[in-house]
């Protein structure tokens, strides 16, 4: 298992290298630069002045040597100064980080606790009225976009109880009450989608799995049903969920970019759109960065719990 | 058929949780002075630096830190030479036929950190904007200069005194000095600090600045004008989403609301807020149509002048403003604006006649540049990925495609759209165009002076700019305004930078806010906000 986590994290060097300088060069290819922004839509353009700020910004230099000064920065840890606002970048990230990470979390968190649960309901009740309701209710998850969601939810409160969650962040530590009144209702808008996905994955995988040998022997043997059920079927049936559940938390982050924006929270989804359209390089890069770190982190943390879930699967043998 | 179950339902579950976690009605008066103003600027600010930048956004949350020299009266919706009002100068004088202008300064006003303001920090301030060799900092942006091309020196032969020397007449000088991109920054304060920190003299203190998040201020003490601010605070929460900075209006998260705003939006909050009071006024920013002068066929003034007659100005009022807008020249038109050209004339501007007429005149024109139905002119339109640029570009390529015209939309993002255009990589565009003050200096250079940066369509005239430097330099304010007319009809009958209209303004406010004031000729010189007050 050691050396199977040690290769996946090797691979996962080599992955992230990749991708940062995909990243690298994407950011390169957009038209225009941080300078081009500034100035010229200042409307006074200082040719002189233009190239001291390049030269400021280290963006005067190759393109070879900026892409190895910013992965050299990145090993020892120096994520550089934003463009936009003239801060370490970390200054600006390290805010935002909770804010985003506390909605993708309680989001899951609502897909996984609304999602497994109903979706071996619905396949325990097949057929049946609370089958085809709990169906429907997936089906309109799938359909909804969240950020579609996240409006509804606003005009709908706005205009039945003329409230709305909180326009200004609002620490846990602060109020912790408030900032749950804040994201619970965000995060539902993010989980709704990903809930509907996991309910149907469980129901189809829970439904080959209560057809198995050894669930009918226990039928047989007379266990009672929630044994059966939770701790017999769900079991089995939950490596493609899990497998499901990892992929959704890395692609939760193009769902918040909008959530954020609609439910006003000051996060990093948000903030990454920004620093795009201002070309703010050390923003985007390290910002882009993290968020791949996570998905491969994501990933493996996913592979590992296989072997919890069905001891059968050895990687070191592999 | 059921598919509306759910979403009920889960629309249901939604209110349930709002109801039970939403915090009770139960808040507590504000007195009738004091509280804290909560708003949504344009959107968040690049720094705190007004000189250094170019959107309403900065001068809405830098404004209530500074102070200038002289400010347009807040309470006067019409900005001009007799509603200045003084600031750090007590008052002024013009000297030697306006070729000095000599500022005597208040004794009483401190700096935020305590150090006394002098006359040293003026000369700093405009000698760092004007980029004097000998200046002690210098922007690394600067915006502005062209208005301080007329200053040769500014002197300070004591401490509450300042002259600045001009090297011809520019009653233009005192207006600029007006603007709210004009505050007086601190000799003492490192230039770089403003990026996000703020040491001014204004009436308010700032006590926060998330960049990207939000502003908050806190009333100023110290401050030098006796029972002012009336607010204990004024806090600027950045809300991008449109729909949501209405929601938050509606629940009474936000105080006032509506910079960026349509008609639409503002009827919109009220109609789901009934008790919201909207303002409209009139303001001086125009929709305006760039044509590109450096590229065949738009050098050819018939298709040019076809363009121009190809837009019906009234379908462009009803349509894209939805009634919200007025018709003018370069300038913005009377009464609201004091440069503009007279009712009789603007009515008479292309685009506002008969548009049966002015499109047939269009073909006509398009067919005698070779362009028919067989080889029709083929163009592009650009314009800004904003809603409110689109919305009325689209708007053109439909009229322009009455006329026989193949044009096809191209949405620009807005980082790159002031590169391309400076660089006039473009063949027609949409454009809004704000002024900082409604004054012909500020307008014309700009924009329509050959070589001018902002002169966007890449206009020039000889003519044109021996005018403008004319005008700038007549003292009597009629014969000024004839010139200025007489330049402004030139260029109309150029089609340099067609003007489609002058929008509106909006704002929407709760009725417990008082004196928040608007201005009819400009949005850049009110949001000092020392008057306003919470009537709760």
């Amino acid at each position: 298992m050691r050396t199977y986590v040690a290769k996946r994290l090797a691979i996962a060097g080599v992955t992230l290298l990749g991708m940062s300088l995909l990243l690298f060069v994407l950011m390169r290819l957009a038209p225009g630069n941080i300078t081009d922004i500034i100035f010229e839509s200042a409307g006074y353009v200082d040719e002189a002045d233009r190239h001291r700020l390049e030269a400021e910004l280290g963006i005067d230099k190759p393109l070879v040597v900026q892409y190895g000064r910013w992965l050299g920065d990145l090993v020892r840890g120096e994520l550089g100064k934003s463009y936009r606002y003239d801060l370490p970048a970390w200054e600006v990230i390290k805010p935002r980080l909770p804010v985003t990470l506390e909605l993708a979390v309680l989001a899951m968190g609502f897909s996984v606790l609304l999602g497994v649960p109903f979706g071996v309901i619905s396949a325990v009740r097949r057929g049946r009225p609370l089958d085809y309701a709990l169906r429907v209710v997936s089906l309109a998850g799938l359909s909804m976009p969240a950020f579609w969601l996240a409006m509804v939810i606003i005009l709908t409160l706005v205009r039945s109880v003329g409230w709305i969650p909180s326009m200004t962040y609002v620490s846990p530590f602060d109020d912790l009450r408030a900032n749950l009144v804040q994201f619970l209702l965000p995060a539902l808008a993010v989980g709704y989608r990903s809930s509907a996905l996991i309910m149907r994955i469980t129901r189809s995988t829970m439904l080959e799995v209560l057809r198995e040998d050894y669930i009918r022997t226990a039928w047989a043997k007379g266990q009672r049903e929630a044994l059966v059920v939770w701790r017999h079927a769900l079991k089995n049936a939950s490596l493609p969920v899990v497998t499901l559940i990892g992929i959704e938390f890395a692609f939760l982050i193009g769902g918040l970019v909008v959530t954020e924006t609609v439910f006003n929270l000051p996060g990093v989804a948000r903030y990454l759109v920004d620093a795009i359209q201002f070309r703010d390089y050390p923003i985007v890069q390290n910002l882009a960065m993290l968020i791949a770190v996570v998905v491969v982190l994501a990933n493996l943390a996913v592979d590992v719990l296989y072997t919890w879930l069905d001891p059968r699967i050895k990687y070191g043998s592999a | 058929m059921r598919q509306p179950v759910p979403l009920a339902a889960a629309l249901s579950l939604l209110l349930a949780l709002g109801l039970v976690l939403a915090p009770g009605p139960g808040t507590a008066q504000a007195p009738r002075s004091g509280g804290v103003l909560v708003t949504s600027p344009l959107s968040a600010t690049p720094s705190l630096s007004p000189h250094e930048e170019s959107t309403i956004a900065t001068v809405q949350q830098a404004s209530p830190c500074f102070n200038n020299l002289v400010y347009y009266d807040p309470m006067k919706k019409v900005e001009s030479v007799d509603t200045i009002i003084p600031e750090l100068a007590e008052k002024w004088s013009w000297q030697d036929n306006y070729r000095n202008l000599v500022f005597f300064l208040r004794k009483d006003v401190k700096w935020h950190d305590g150090k006394p303001f002098t006359s040293q920090d003026v000369k700093y301030t405009f000698d760092m904007v004007r980029g004097a060799p000998d200046a002690k900092a210098r922007l690394k942006v600067n915006p502005r200069k062209l208005w301080y091309e007329a200053v040769e020196a500014i002197e300070a032969p004591d401490a509450y005194t300042v002259v600045f020397r001009l090297k011809h007449p520019q009653p233009s000088l005192l207006l600029m000095l007006a603007s709210g991109y004009s505050p007086v920054y601190p000799a003492h304060v490192p230039l770089a600090e403003f990026k996000n920190k703020c040491i001014g003299t204004g009436p308010f203190k700032l006590k926060d600045n998330k960049p990207g998040e939000l502003v908050e201020y806190v009333r100023n003490p110290d401050y030098f004008v006796k029972g002012r601010p009336y607010l204990d605070g004024i806090k600027f929460v950045i809300i991008r989403d449109r729909s949501t900075q209405i929601a938050a209006l509606q629940s009474g998260q936000l105080d006032v609301g509506g910079s960026g705003w349509n008609k639409t939006n503002a009827e919109n909050a009220k109609n789901g807020a009934p008790k919201l009071t909207i303002v409209e006024a009139d303001s001086n920013v125009n929709d305006n149509v760039l044509v590109n002068f450096k590229k065949a066929p738009f050098n050819d003034v018939r298709v040019r002048r076809a363009i121009n007659l190809a837009l019906d100005r009234k379908a462009y009022l009803i349509g894209p403003r939805q009634g919200a807008a007025t018709f003018g020249g370069a300038l913005l038109p009377r009464p609201a604006g004091m440069w503009g050209l007279p009712a009789a004339e603007v009515a008479k501007l292309p685009g506002m006649a008969d548009p049966k007429q002015q499109k047939a005149e269009a073909r006509k024109l398009l067919a005698e540049a070779g362009f028919t139905a067989a080889n029709p002119l083929k163009m592009v339109v650009s314009t800004r990925a904003l809603a409110i640029y689109v919305d009325t570009a689209s708007w053109m390529v439909d009229q322009l495609e009455q006329v026989g015209v193949q044009a096809t939309l191209e949405q620009i993002e807005t980082g790159v759209w002031h590169p391309k255009m400076t660089r006039l990589e473009y063949q027609v565009a949409l454009n809004l165009t704000g002024v900082g003050i409604d004054d012909p200096d500020a307008q014309l250079f700009e924009n329509y002076h050959c070589g001018s940066q902002r002169n966007f369509s890449g206009y020039c005239s000889e003519e044109i700019d021996k005018l403008m430097a004319q005008q700038s330099q007549t003292l009597d304010r009629a014969k000024r305004l004839a010139l200025v007319n007489e330049i402004d009809r030139k260029l109309q009958a150029d089609g340099a930078r067609p003007i489609l209209g002058w929008g509106k303004q909006y704002y929407v406010h709760w009725p417990h806010v008082k004196n928040w004031a608007v201005h009819e000729n400009s949005i850049y010189n009110v949001s000092r906000r020392q008057d306003v007050w919470l009537d709760k």
